[in-house]
């Protein structure tokens, strides 16, 4: 607990509160981990007795930024070595450099086994990885060839960034008995009819799941995880984040709960309720949200309610409306089938709760505003802060639907650099690539507009979602779609207000002004002054979360 | 590592309510001795009587005879490597597909794992609601896929569709499933014989044998919808020559399976497994360390008046036919 009563005045080179009437500050006053006031020195030394604090006045100050879409795995999923394309850091801030050659892959592997050797690992425990990804690679894709000459002897599993393929070697494909007789599509082969050792879809990843069980990709979330996931969020300014599907079992609150009465542990979070499978659940469900809200804590948020309509863009598991995929391929799927959705999203609205669906085709979108239309006639319930979440094929008219609705939009930026090239030449085709997360469109039609990672499948890091809304470029190098840019303050204030308000937080937190949480994320550069190419460059010193101060951890050098 | 005969699998889809539940309810209460375990969406819908219950442990439901229910959760793979790791001797898995689901990706889960056999796809459809979901753009491609993966289409609920409704639909299930099997059912009252192999061998046991201890009450009720014709079979079959008769059996067939020695193209002769249901067929060695049976034999089983008698006699019968129409 900060100490009752004592007032600490922060200088800052820059305070950027985001409160549109009172931009920028020197000083912010806090007490009792909230913000007493913001202004001058002068005018803050009325409040009394204060220590004065300096070690930000070469600072920039900004609120501490909200992630609206993330879960908690990106912590956990460090437990595992990490071979993705693109540079990321793990929560020791250490930065793993993205392994950009098959070859570089093979020899990281190599590294890792004889890690574990030396650590005395017996060889028949499996090696698994994270986060590969072959699109990048060119057409060339990963075979036994190459694992076999990482590791004989250890299986090897290789989950690959999309969720949807895993690679393994043939001490793998032994301790499955996968071999040439097995049938299924999804056992990819050589011309020889030997297996290659990529396995596509669940059916044929069921038989290495069957043999490495719970370990490592199904794990479920402990303490640990929930403490690394508050490491990398400090690193990335981040004070306040969503886990945006948790089951809330007993087991499920117990880490929550334990992990976040530590006073060391730099998150607030929300966990959303997983509320898309089963088909009799939700009067049940909406009563066990309302039951958990009674534990709320300053840092830890029950209420939200996660439901999920369709799959993934890239997955071509989206629901897609006329013309559909660029590349021909057939309509995704439901998750949840719409009338399904409709009659739980009403039990859940009735109950009081605010509802976050996960919608990523411009049908299931289209689905989700139509069916929310009819339980608001049927139910109004003024400032539900109800959200579309993904919502990355939403046009216009929808985006005007959705503001005469109060719905708020959480898109997911992040797709713009991860993907935007393979929805460009695959998914969705130029003209709608160029509306990918149509950020300007949403901002023109009055949404309430939050940006997101959905870390782990990109990483956490609002700064660098912002940068991805701005500058809408991909990596080989389009700009999608100018006209949907926003500007860097309309950027910072998706990744602070606007994504407060569709967790109806905005007024606890997501500016820095009197009365609310003392968040701050602490910046060595002024967002507002550096190149908008450069956003996503800024350096994050660290956070401050209810008054107490978390210099980020960086690597030792 | 255990060379046990593979779990049958069967997996049934079909929109929420179409009767999925009530199959397996039926299905629960009839199992004639079957040890089965069903892993259905939800315990909600699954109205199962207290009295058949012997034990409850939350996600997972003991019955009195055998059977075990589990709950999926989020997560099928888990749900089902609980089944199969559980160290019980089940006769078969069922797997509820949830409603808007592809069955065909769960029936996958039966032809990759060495553990399991995919026994069959049965796919409910909604008589009363169907022609409505066959046009609604958001669910039109969904119930195709469905109907494209069935080995067998239940139109259920016909008690509240007129005749001319049912043919239309008939009509439209049959343009979009292909040449399978339709059952028209009310109360998801479908005969067991249908749903499973396992039902299947039993019907025929009863025919060839007098000592089958299978209950068989529950299709003996349904007697009058269908055709059963079951033969020995002490022929040597060539291997290659039965596979390709699978892969086009004669219509009218529902149903066949049978353990009968194969000549392999090594010239090898083996005890293999024989199965077909609606779409496909299959031919496998069983495996070498399984205790040999005594005799071949073969069932088969087709909508009354329709079963291939002569095509079935031809290709697998070279002794007098027997053909049986129980009452």
């Amino acid at each position: 607990m900060p100490n009752t009563m004592t007032t600490t005045i922060y200088a800052a080179r820059k305070i950027i509160t985001m409160n549109a009437m009172q931009p920028t500050a020197t000083h912010v006053a806090v007490r009792d981990g909230r913000v007493l006031g913001v202004g001058t020195l002068q005018q803050l030394a009325g409040w009394g007795e204060h220590q004065l604090d300096l070690r930000f006045a070469d600072k920039v100050l900004m609120p501490g930024l909200i992630e609206g879409h993330c879960h908690l795995k990106e912590g956990s999923m460090w437990d595992m070595p990490y071979l993705g394309w693109f540079d990321r850091r793990d929560p020791q801030g250490k930065l793993w450099p993205g392994l950009r050659s098959m070859d570089a892959v093979v020899a990281r592997l190599v590294e890792i086994d004889a890690q574990l050797e030396a650590a005395g690992r017996p060889a028949s425990e499996p090696l698994i990885a994270w986060g590969f990804d072959p699109i990048y690679f060119g057409g060339e894709r990963m075979t036994v060839d190459h694992l076999d000459r990482a590791c004989q002897r250890r299986p090897i599993v290789i989950a690959h960034a999309n969720g949807h393929l895993m690679n393994i070697n043939t001490a793998m494909l032994r301790l499955a008995e996968i071999t040439r007789d097995n049938e299924v599509e999804g056992v990819v082969k050589f011309a020889s009819g030997e297996p290659t050792g990529e396995l596509q879809e669940p059916a044929a990843m069921f038989l290495v799941i069957r043999k490495i069980g719970s370990a490592g990709l199904l794990a479920p979330m402990d303490e640990a995880g929930v403490r690394s996931f508050a490491r990398l969020a400090c690193m990335q300014g981040v004070t306040t984040a969503t886990d945006l599907a948790n089951k809330l079992t007993e087991a499920d609150c117990a880490v929550l709960e334990t992990a976040l009465a530590d006073d060391a542990v730099s998150i607030r979070l929300l966990p959303a309720f997983q509320a898309f499978h089963g088909t009799h659940g939700a009067a049940l469900g909406a009563e066990h949200v309302k039951q958990l809200l009674a534990r709320n804590t300053d840092r830890l948020r029950y209420g939200l309610v996660k439901l999920m309509l369709d799959g993934s863009i890239q997955g071509f598991s989206a629901r897609l409306r006329w013309p559909g995929h660029f590349n021909g391929a057939p309509n995704g799927i439901w998750v949840m089938a719409p009338a399904q959705y409709e009659a739980d999203f009403e039990t859940y609205h009735r109950a009081g709760l605010l509802i976050h669906t996960h919608t990523n085709g411009d049908e299931a979108s289209e689905a989700a505003i139509n069916a929310i239309n009819r339980v608001l006639t049927r139910a109004p319930r003024p400032d539900h802060r109800h959200t579309l979440q993904h919502g990355q094929m939403i046009d216009a008219p929808l985006f005007a639907r959705m503001a005469s609705l109060g719905l708020c939009a959480n898109l997911f930026a992040n797709h713009l650099w991860y993907w935007g090239d393979q929805h460009y030449e695959m998914t969705m085709g130029p003209d709608r690539a160029n509306r990918l997360d149509a950020c300007g469109s949403a901002l023109a039609a009055g949404v309430a507009l939050a940006i997101h990672s959905d870390a782990p499948v990109t990483p956490l890091g609002p700064l660098f979602t912002a940068w991805c809304a701005v500058n809408r470029v991909t990596p080989k190098g389009r700009v999608l779609g100018e006209a949907e840019r926003i500007s860097v303050p309309q950027a910072l204030h998706a990744i602070t207000l606007g994504a407060a308000w569709t967790l109806k937080l905005d007024h606890e937190i997501g500016s820095i002004e009197c009365g609310k949480r003392a968040d701050f994320c602490v910046l060595e550069d002024d967002p507002l002054e550096v190149d908008p190419a450069a956003l996503k460059d800024l350096r994050v010193w660290g956070t401050v979360l209810s008054g107490r101060v978390f210099p980020a951890q960086t690597a030792a050098a | 590592m255990s060379r046990r005969q593979p779990l049958p699998l069967t997996v049934i889809g079909g929109f929420l309510g179409a009767g999925k539940t009530t199959l397996l309810n039926h299905w629960l209460r009839h199992a004639g001795g079957q040890r089965l375990a069903v892993l259905v969406n939800d315990f909600g819908a699954l109205n199962i009587d207290a009295a058949l219950i012997s034990a409850n442990a939350g996600d997972t439901i003991a019955l009195t005879n055998g059977c075990v229910c589990c709950q999926i959760g989020d997560d099928l793979s888990l749900a089902l490597i609980k089944v199969l790791d559980s160290g019980v001797a089940f006769d078969g898995v069922v797997i509820e597909a949830s409603g808007v689901s592809d069955p065909w990706r769960i029936a996958e889960l039966g032809r990759a794992d060495p553990g399991l056999r995919l026994d069959a796809v049965i796919v409910l459809v909604d008589a009363s609601v169907a022609q409505a979901q066959s046009v609604d753009p958001l669910l039109a491609d969904t119930l195709v896929r469905q109907l494209k993966a069935a080995d067998l289409v239940v139109v259920n609920k016909c008690d509240l569709v007129t005749t001319e409704e049912r043919q239309a639909l008939r009509r439209w299930v049959d343009a979009v499933a292909g040449p399978v099997p339709q059952i028209e059912a009310t109360q998801a009252v479908v005969p067991l014989a249908l749903l499973s192999a396992l039902a299947l061998q039993c019907a025929g046991d009863a025919q060839t044998h007098a000592g089958c201890d299978h209950d068989h009450s529950a299709h003996t009720d349904h007697g009058a919808m269908f055709d059963t014709w079951s033969c020995q079979a002490q022929q040597v079959f060539d291997a290659s020559a039965l596979r390709a008769w699978l892969r086009s059996p004669p219509p009218g067939l529902l149903r066949l399976k049978g353990v009968l020695r194969t000549a392999q193209a090594d010239g090898q002769i083996l005890w293999s497994e024989l199965q077909f249901a609606g779409r496909h067929g299959s031919l496998r060695a069983l495996a070498a360390d399984a205790a040999p049976p005594s005799s071949g034999a073969v069932v088969a089983i087709g909508l009354r008046g329709q079963l291939p008698v002569a095509a079935l006699d031809a290709t697998l019968r070279r002794a007098p036919a027997q053909r049986h129409s129980p009452s």
